[in-house]
This record gives structure tokens, C-alpha cells and sequence, in this order.
């Protein structure tokens, strides 16, 4: 009990503000700073993890849950049917198609769009009467909505009415419309295959130039400046300065790349739907078309999930060498 | 004359009073009064003929207007139903009605359908009864889980003026079709059939098939009968059309290319819808005068078997407005004449006493009224078997025009029937195990 101090009446008695031993309150340890600032800082996380799940991991669950049961369009509930869907998809012959195609479209593609975006970007960094304008009609088929652009495309590539080939006969370069020599674009499976690609190429290079000029601005002219006074021609410059210091950024472009290009389906669908006779089936077309036009879920989702592993070490890949260099 | 007493008379007048009141109510049909002041929205596609859809939406509002129903109608296009139709189910809302366009999925939805037994019976009895494959589009285990709206056939499309100049007999067989592609060929007038991913693709090589006598699976749908001596035999004659009568452009077409090759007057003959027919008449007169119309070509042992495109209505259990929805069906029934007159002759009925002739558009026609009989070699895919979800995984797989384009390109015929029916027979074994 602690001390009463005497005191007169009237007073304040002071033991009570001064004499009463109080036991020094340590701060609670969620209010230091240390864990203040991890709860402000995961609060601010919050939304976008929230975003992530609910939009991404929730579909991922569900597209897995989906492709380990006999789930159909009009049946509410699913048998567990473990890894019978996976096994389905692998004995088709027209899987085995779709899942070459698939590799063919996106590396094909990405090749293509690598070089055409890297010469781009560097024509664009020059300086030139007009390039502000160049440079807006370069992104339009990026801009243009897929389904307008692809139908451009199935006129320009029909095999009666081509734009290309009428083009081609004038120059005399194929034959006649109905012989041998006239091309069907969109009929002969490796011109199919082709044409499916070069849609992709065109619509999406464009946008690998604009990431490419997103980092070429960044890096210093000097830095450039000084590997050019040490003796380095362009391509010197190119692998040792250039790509080294905007290797984030085409890491990050060539990823969403792949991604997209990998999951492309509307510009199959569009112009081939896939054939002919499967030529240009890829694995998103298959599984739209398993899965939802037959009504198959499990073996629709079976067959979207294949794109996973193959996106899955790609991914890895490209985020652990980011990690790498933030370091 | 007998004396009639006043009891006599007052119970005769009555009884014809009522009578007459009865048949009027029937005829007039008046939809019940619960659904007064309810909204029905309904999905359908777009139409190939845009006219049709204009009549249809007004058809709909002015039903709507009569039996105070605020009518709702959505158009998609066909392709995108089946995706339309997961997401709804998948919510458990969306629209009252809905409409099954060529890729039926009857079969797959039944358990989540409104049975329409009712409705289906009440217009069989007064339209004479539903064709025989009516019931392959609608039915399940004997129930009506849809009710058949039309159907699109698939007849022969030929240029008479380019058959007569060359002493060519009308395509009613396929031998005959076959000799002219291959005469006309070499004049610049080749014939053409896709081979393609496309719904003609699996319409017109189904044709061929069925004609040949070849057939997809059991009439009960669980046994595929696909490899058979005829199927062999249909894939050596489109072998042998493709070589002879065709160019190397069908591997690229889509379902509108063909209208293209007739209209722009290249084609010989066809095998399409009479939208092809319609495109010509509206772009290239000339062309027009001189195309004609066969229901189908007869296959070797004279059987002709049409391919169509079957439509049919559909009501979610979860409707919140079941009895507007099955009284405008019925209604839709009632009014078959008008749906065909504002299509051009593109929709057929399912109804046997709705083929009475003179029929709309088509009776009316020279070139067309032959379509008026179509309805009794009209088939579906799967036949003879129904339109299982089997059958219908094997329409959207394009399997069936995919085996004709393997041979046609220089496959092997016993290799590419064992290429196809492992993949047919992979399919049924999955749905049967399901």
C-alpha cells in the first residue's frame, strides 16, 4: 500500500499524484512500431492479395477441381474421377495435335515477335520526320479489337476474294485462282498454321516494341556513350549494355507475351476454328470446344490445364533471374 | 315436323352455345391469367436471315402486348449459345426461354429442364404429329424436356443453264452430281463441299453418309455403327468428287463460303442451305434465274437422307416465368406459317399437318416447292441413333469432316476410319462411363 502524505484540508492529497508506486505500463507489444508497420504494410496488401485469390487462385481451384471429376454443362454435382481426364486427353490423337500446335503458335510466334519488335523499337528510337505519327499507326492492331482485325484477316486470306493473293497474281507470282499454284491461305495446313501465326506476329509485335522503347529510354546515353568511346560496336552494346540493363523489363514483356500467345484463342477460332483437319487446333480451342460446345467440363478443364506446366517452369524461370538481378 | 318443348330447345341451344364458346376459346386460345403483368425474357440467336429476327421480335412484343407479358428477347449469335447456356445454368438464373441451335443440348440440360410434355402434345394433336426425328432433338427417356421450333434443310444448289449445255442430267444422285462436277470442272465451274471446321462440313458429309447407308450409331445412341462398309464407300466416292470436281480452296471455307461460290456464278452445284439460294438471288440475278433446288441427291442404293439443323425451345426449371414461357412456345407453334413466310422458306416445321401444300415461300416457288417433301428425309446427327451428349461431342469435334479430309487429302481410307472411330469410340466410352 503505498504512503499517505499528511496533508491540510482541502489539499490535494499528493501521495495519491506522487506517492502511490505505479508499476511502469510497458507499451503492448502489438502497438510497437516494428508490428505497426507489418500490419499497416499487409493492410495495404490486402486488397491486391484479395484480387489475386479471388480472381486467379479461386478460377485455378475450381478449373483443378473441375479436371479431377466427370463434371458435364448440366450436372451440378461431380464424380471424383482422379487423373481419368488428363489420361483421356493424352490417348487423343487430336489432343496430341492441339498440344504441338500449341508449342509450334507460341514459340513460332515468339521468335518472330522478338525480332520484329527488337528492329521496331530501334527504328523507332531514331529520329525521323513523322515518327510520331509512325509510331501511333504501329500500335493500332494492338488497339484494333481482335474480332474486327481477325475478320480483316479472313477476307484478306480468303481463298476466292484475297486482297494477297490477287496482289500475288498481279506481280505474277502464284498461278492462276483455281489451279495448283493459287494459295489457300487458310486451307493448307502449314499455310494455315502460318497465317494463324503471322495474325498473332502482327497483332502483338507492336506491343513488344513499345515495352523494348519503354526500356531503351531508360537506359543513360552516356552509359551508351562511354561503351561506344571503349570501342563497342552496336551488337557489343546490345548484349553487354543494353539488354543487361533492361533484361527486367524484357523478362516481364516476354512473359505476358507467352502468356497471351499461349492462351491466344480467338484468332484460331476466328479464322480456322481450328481446322483444317486440325492443323490449327491449340489446346485453349480444344478445350472451348470439349468443354463447353460438347459440355465435357472435366475433359474441357483437363486439357486447359496442360497450358499450366508448360507456363509453370517458364514462369519460375523468368521470376527467380528477376529476383536475381533486383539483388 | 316433330314439336320441339321449350326443355328440348334450351338444353340443345345450350349445349351449342357452350360448344361453340369452347372451340372459340380453343381456337383463340387466351393464355391464363397468372401470367398477366409478368416479364418473360427469352435468348435466341441471330437468324441467318436478319428479316426474320425483325418479325420475330415483333411477333414476340405484339404476343407480349395481347396477354400483358413484357417480352424480352435476346439475340446471340449461334456459336456462343452453348458458353451462354453453361454461365446461366452455372448461376442458376439468367433467361425464362431458351433455344438450342444446331449443337442440341437437350441431352446434357434435362435434369435442369422444364418438362414440356404438355405443350408437345397439345400441338401434336393439332398439327397432325411431330416428324419421326423430332423426337431426337427434344426428348429424354420419352419426356419433352424442349419443343422443336424448325429445322434447316440442307438441299442441292445447280446451275441448269451450266448442266444443260453440257447434256448433264439434274444432280439427283450422287453419281450424277459427281459426273457433272467432274465435266464442269475443266470449264471453270467446279462444284464445292467444305472440308472444314464448320457446321456445313458436318452437315453435308453426314448427308453423304446416310445416303450411302452408312450410319452414326444405334437408334438408342449407346453403340457406334460407324465402321462400316459404307462409310468406306462415302469416303472413296468424296474422295474421288474432290479430286475430280473440287479445288484445293474447301479446305479453307467456313459456312458462308459456298453461298460466295455460288453467287459469284464459279459453282456448278452445291450442298447448302437456301440461304446460298437467297445470297444469289439478292447479288447476282443472272445466276439466280438459272440455280435450282433438289431436296437431296440419292446415294447407290437410292436412299436420300437430308442433314438438318435442328432448332428447338427450352425452359430453365429455375424460369421464374414457366407459364408465359410454354404459352408462347405454343403460341411459336401456332404461327409456323408466318415464321416461314418471314424467313424466305428458310425455316421447316417439325409438324406433319404444317406440310400441307401449298406451303409457304417454298410451295409457292417452282424452284423450291420440291423442299415441301423434304421433311420426310430429314434426319439429325447421330442418326438413326438421337442427339445424345455423346453424338453431340462428336458434331463439335468435326471428327466426321475431319475423316473426309484425311482421305480426300490422300490418307488411306482403313487407316483413317481406325483414326476415327478410336476417337469416336474414346467418346461414347466417356459419356458411357459417366
Amino acid at each position: 500500500m503505498g504512503e499517505v502524505s499528511a496533508g491540510g484540508k482541502g489539499e490535494r492529497p499528493a501521495a495519491l499524484a506522487i506517492g502511490v508506486p505505479t508499476a511502469r505500463v510497458a507499451p503492448r507489444w502489438w502497438r510497437s512500431i516494428a508490428v505497426r508497420r507489418f500490419v499497416f504494410g499487409y493492410s495495404l496488401l490486402t486488397p491486391a492479395v484479395l484480387y489475386v485469390g479471388l480472381l486467379v487462385g479461386v478460377p485455378f481451384l475450381f478449373s483443378l477441381y473441375l479436371a479431377l471429376s466427370d463434371a458435364s454443362v448440366g450436372a451440378p454435382v461431380a464424380r471424383f474421377v482422379g487423373i481419368d481426364n488428363l489420361l483421356a486427353a493424352v490417348e487423343s490423337s487430336t489432343f496430341r495435335v492441339a498440344l504441338r500446335n500449341s508449342l509450334v503458335f507460341t514459340l513460332g510466334a515468339g521468335i518472330a515477335k522478338s525480332i520484329l519488335g527488337t528492329t521496331l523499337a530501334f527504328l523507332l528510337m531514331q529520329r525521323f520526320r513523322g515518327r510520331k505519327v509512325v509510331r501511333a499507326l504501329l500500335v493500332m492492331p494492338f488497339t484494333i479489337p481482335i474480332a474486327v482485325s481477325a475478320l480483316g484477316w479472313k477476307w484478306m486470306l480468303d481463298s476466292q476474294f484475297s486482297v494477297i493473293n490477287w496482289a500475288l497474281g498481279r506481280l505474277h507470282l502464284i498461278g492462276a485462282y483455281g489451279t495448283d499454284g493459287w494459295p489457300v491461305w487458310l486451307g493448307q495446313p502449314a499455310l494455315a498454321l502460318a497465317s494463324v501465326m503471322f495474325v498473332n506476329v502482327w497483332r502483338s509485335f507492336p506491343f513488344g516494341a513499345i515495352v523494348l522503347m519503354a526500356g531503351l529510354t531508360s537506359v543513360p546515353p552516356e552509359v551508351i556513350d562511354a561503351a561506344k568511346v571503349d570501342g563497342a560496336n552496336f551488337l557489343q552494346r546490345l548484349r553487354q549494355v543494353i539488354v543487361p540493363m533492361i533484361a527486367p523489363i524484357l523478362l516481364v514483356g516476354g512473359l505476358f507475351d507467352t502468356v497471351f500467345t499461349l492462351s491466344d484463342i480467338s484468332i484460331v477460332y476466328l479464322l480456322t476454328n481450328g481446322g483444317p483437319n486440325g492443323a490449327t487446333e491449340i489446346l485453349p480451342t480444344l478445350a472451348y470446344r470439349v468443354g463447353i460446345q460438347a459440355g465435357a467440363l472435366g475433359r474441357g478443364a483437363a486439357i486447359s490445364l496442360f497450358l499450366f506446366p508448360l507456363l509453370l517452369p517458364a514462369m519460375v524461370l523468368l521470376l527467380r533471374n528477376l529476383r536475381r538481378r533486383e539483388w | 315436323m316433330a314439336r320441339v318443348t321449350r326443355r328440348e330447345f334450351m338444353r340443345f341451344s345450350g349445349t351449342v352455345v357452350a360448344g361453340a364458346s369452347l372451340a372459340t376459346m380453343l381456337d383463340a386460345r387466351q393464355a391464363p391469367a397468372q401470367i398477366r403483368g409478368t416479364t418473360l425474357r427469352m435468348l435466341k440467336w441471330s437468324h441467318f436471315v436478319p428479316a426474320y429476327d425483325q418479325w420475330f421480335d415483333k411477333f414476340a412484343q405484339e404476343w407480349g402486348e395481347k396477354n400483358g407479358v413484357r417480352v424480352l428477347v435476346d439475340h446471340i449469335p449461334h456459336l456462343e449459345l452453348p458458353a451462354r447456356y453453361a454461365a446461366e445454368f452455372a448461376a442458376g438464373a439468367g433467361h425464362d426461354l431458351i433455344y438450342f441451335v444446331g449443337q442440341i443440348l437437350t441431352g446434357h440440360y434435362y435434369r435442369n429442364l422444364v418438362d414440356m410434355t404438355d405443350v408437345a402434345g397439345r400441338l401434336a394433336k393439332k398439327y397432325g404429329g411431330w416428324m419421326p426425328s423430332a423426337t431426337s432433338a427434344a426428348q429424354v427417356g420419352g419426356t419433352w424436356y424442349g419443343i422443336p421450333d424448325f429445322f434447316i434443310a440442307i438441299p442441292i444448289l445447280w446451275r441448269k443453264d451450266l448442266f444443260d449445255q453440257h447434256g448433264l442430267a439434274a444432280p439427283d444422285t450422287w453419281e450424277k452430281f459427281r459426273t457433272a462436277a467432274r465435266t464442269l470442272k475443266p470449264t471453270g465451274h467446279p462444284t464445292g463441299i467444305q472440308f472444314s471446321h464448320c457446321n456445313d462440313a458436318n452437315h453435308n458429309w453426314r448427308a453423304v453418309l446416310y445416303c450411302f447407308g452408312a450410319r452414326e450409331a444405334d437408334p438408342s445412341g449407346r453403340e457406334v455403327l460407324l465402321d462400316s462398309k459404307e462409310t468406306r464407300e462415302a469416303l472413296r466416292f468424296a474422295k474421288a468428287l474432290y479430286e475430280e470436281g473440287m479445288t484445293p480452296e474447301v479446305f479453307s471455307w467456313d459456312d458462308a463460303a459456298d453461298n460466295r461460290y455460288l453467287a459469284s456464278g464459279v459453282a456448278c452445284c452445291i450442298h447448302d442451305a437456301i440461304s446460298a439460294y437467297r445470297t444469289t438471288e439478292d447479288t447476282n440475278p443472272e445466276v439466280f434465274r438459272n440455280t435450282f433446288v433438289l431436296p437431296e441427291a440419292a446415294g447407290p442404293g437410292g436412299e436420300r437422307r437430308n442433314v438438318g439443323e435442328p432448332n428447338v425451345w427450352a425452359i430453365w426449371k429455375f424460369s421464374k416465368n414457366v407459364a408465359a414461357a410454354k404459352e408462347f412456345v405454343e403460341y411459336v407453334g401456332d404461327h409456323q406459317k408466318e415464321a416461314m413466310t418471314a424467313s424466305r422458306g428458310y425455316n421447316l416445321p417439325f409438324l406433319q399437318g404444317q406440310y400441307q401444300k401449298p406451303m409457304p415461300v417454298i410451295g409457292t416457288d417452282p424452284k423450291l416447292h420440291t423442299l415441301q417433301d423434304i421433311g420426310k428425309i430429314t434426319s439429325f446427327f447421330g442418326y438413326p441413333g438421337p442427339m445424345s451428349p455423346p453424338a453431340q461431342e462428336v458434331l463439335t469435334s468435326f471428327i466426321i469432316p475431319d475423316m473426309f479430309t484425311r482421305v480426300a487429302r490422300g490418307q488411306d481410307i482403313e487407316a483413317t476410319v481406325g483414326w476415327g472411330m478410336g476417337e469416336i469410340r474414346r467418346i461414347y466410352a466417356k459419356h458411357q462411363a459417366g
